[in-house]
């Protein structure tokens, strides 16, 4: 008899496709960009801002027009920070588990189920040393999530990963509101990626936006970071 | 020898459709759900109402032994008619299930979600060689983002959503019954009542003390399971199922 077959098999693997194997000397071969990239929760939607560099160890630039941020639901975007690849996999992966769960239930994931599926992925899987931010919008309101390497996933009113994050937090601290409308929200999340460019040699050539809101995701692609300042 | 086996075959064989379209070992697994006893869900505004009726063969059956309602999850219960060990089967199946949507995306399960992931697992026995259709049919009940959901699902593997329905033996008086009856603004009470009724008419003679209820309102949002004697109660203020009824 052919044994019926269940879906999930695993629920911290994907459905379509299946993790495989990584070995220290996969680890070892990640070319790990720097980058900067934020986000920031308002009443009226998410703000994410990053830079537009790749980078070899932050020592040469190999990319000056990445696009860092890239919409993975209706109304979520996820950043781009750590391996190159890992990350690119990382967004089909989380996109198309988001798709399927859309067209078979007729509505989208709730952002944290979401952000606890990329945690489940992120810790689970071959995507390697990735730490991208998760913004998005729901019934519940705004939510901005950081998820580092080992699948921690975690939530907050802002948050920067990235090779920058210590000059963009800084701009950040302090400025932050909770009543930030979304045009303050994107001056402050470019005022913060610019901080970082200025001092980090992993970040810099330009600002991309996502801006987040029930409408869906509208991502901007700047040449410099000053130009919404 | 070949003749006559091949001629039959479609009778025997799950997988085989017969020369008029139907698969005999499915609808013989509704058979199998009809000699059960009856189950009835209701739909109120403010929760849904599972109740079963657990016929004893003897009085000195431990009534809580035979389990017809089960818990999936905290917000979703299942009751069913047919052969309870296929029914277990079942409920085990959802209650991991319940699980897995937890795990993946830290959130309880859909009543909708949960029965087609059942009723597409109940399928695969309508297709697989060597198999065995489950000789059960469910009623998943509980409460969806704040609304009560109420769903069937039969040995084909089809989910249906329900306001009020019946499975198992005498479906179609309870069911009448119940379309006669059954107001989507009743409230969870008259949501217990009413399931009461509608069990009693189908069967000659109803005891209340053997009839199992569950409920999920919307406001614990948890599957609670009415004591004995609340269930006697509500026979009592209905004016059914006692010992010197009618």
């Amino acid at each position: 008899m052919n044994e019926p077959t269940d879906f999930p098999q695993n629920p911290y693997e994907p459905e379509l496709g299946s993790f495989e194997e990584t070995s220290e000397q996969d680890s070892d071969a990640v070319v790990k960009t720097g980058t900067t990239t934020v986000g920031v929760s308002t009443d009226d939607g998410v703000v994410i801002g990053t830079d537009r560099r790749a980078s070899l160890g932050g020592r040469f630039v190999s990319n000056k027009n990445v696009t860092k941020v890239e919409q993975v639901h209706p109304t979520a975007a996820l950043t781009l920070v750590g391996s190159v690849g890992g990350a690119q996999s990382f967004i089909r992966t989380l996109r198309s588990e988001s798709n399927l769960y859309d067209s078979r239930r007729g509505e989208p994931m709730s952002i944290h189920a979401l952000a606890t599926l990329a945690g489940n992925f992120a810790r689970g899987g071959p995507f390697l040393a990735i730490n991208p931010i998760l913004g998005g919008v729901d019934d519940e309101g705004s939510h901005v999530y950081s998820i580092d390497p080992a699948g921690g996933v975690m939530k907050d009113d802002y948050t920067v990963t990235g090779s920058g994050m210590q000059l963009a937090h800084g701009a950040l601290e302090g400025e932050y509101d909770s009543d930030l409308s979304i045009e303050e929200a994107e001056v402050l999340t470019a005022r913060a990626v610019q901080a970082a460019t200025e001092r980090d040699t992993g970040s810099g050539n330009g600002l991309v936006t996502a801006t987040v809101t029930d409408d869906g995701v509208d991502i901007q692609e700047y040449d410099a970071a000053t130009d919404l300042l | 020898m070949q003749g006559n086996q091949q001629q039959q075959a479609y009778d025997r064989g799950i997988t085989i459709f017969s020369p008029d379209g139907r698969l005999y070992q499915v609808e013989y697994a509704r058979e199998a759900v009809k000699r059960g006893s009856a189950s009835v869900g209701i739909r109120t505004a403010d929760g849904v109402v599972l109740a079963a009726d657990r016929q004893t063969r003897s009085p000195l059956i431990e009534e809580e032994s035979i389990e017809k309602i089960h818990e999936a999850d905290e917000h979703a219960g299942i009751a069913s008619a047919g052969h309870v060990a296929d029914a277990r089967q079942l409920v085990d199946f959802a209650r991991r299930q319940s699980q897995v949507e937890r795990l993946r995306y830290d959130e309880p399960i859909g009543i909708e979600t949960l029965t087609k992931r059942t009723t597409d697992h109940i399928q695969q026995y309508t297709q697989t060689g060597g198999a065995r259709p489950f000789g059960v049919a469910l009623l998943i009940g509980g409460i969806e983002d704040g609304e009560p959901r109420l769903f069937e699902a039969d040995p084909s593997g089809t989910p249906y959503e329900w306001q009020a329905v019946a499975i198992g033996g005498g479906r179609e008086d309870i069911q009448d019954y119940l379309e006669e009856e059954y107001t989507p603004e009743m409230d969870l009470d008259g949501g217990v009542t009413l399931a009461l009724e509608a069990l009693a008419e189908g069967t000659d003679e109803l005891d209340a003390e053997s009839v199992d209820i569950a409920t999920v309102d919307t406001e614990s949002e948890q599957l609670q399971s009415l004591s004995g004697e609340e269930v006697t109660d509500y026979a009592a203020e209905a004016d059914l199922g006692g010992e010197d009824d009618e």
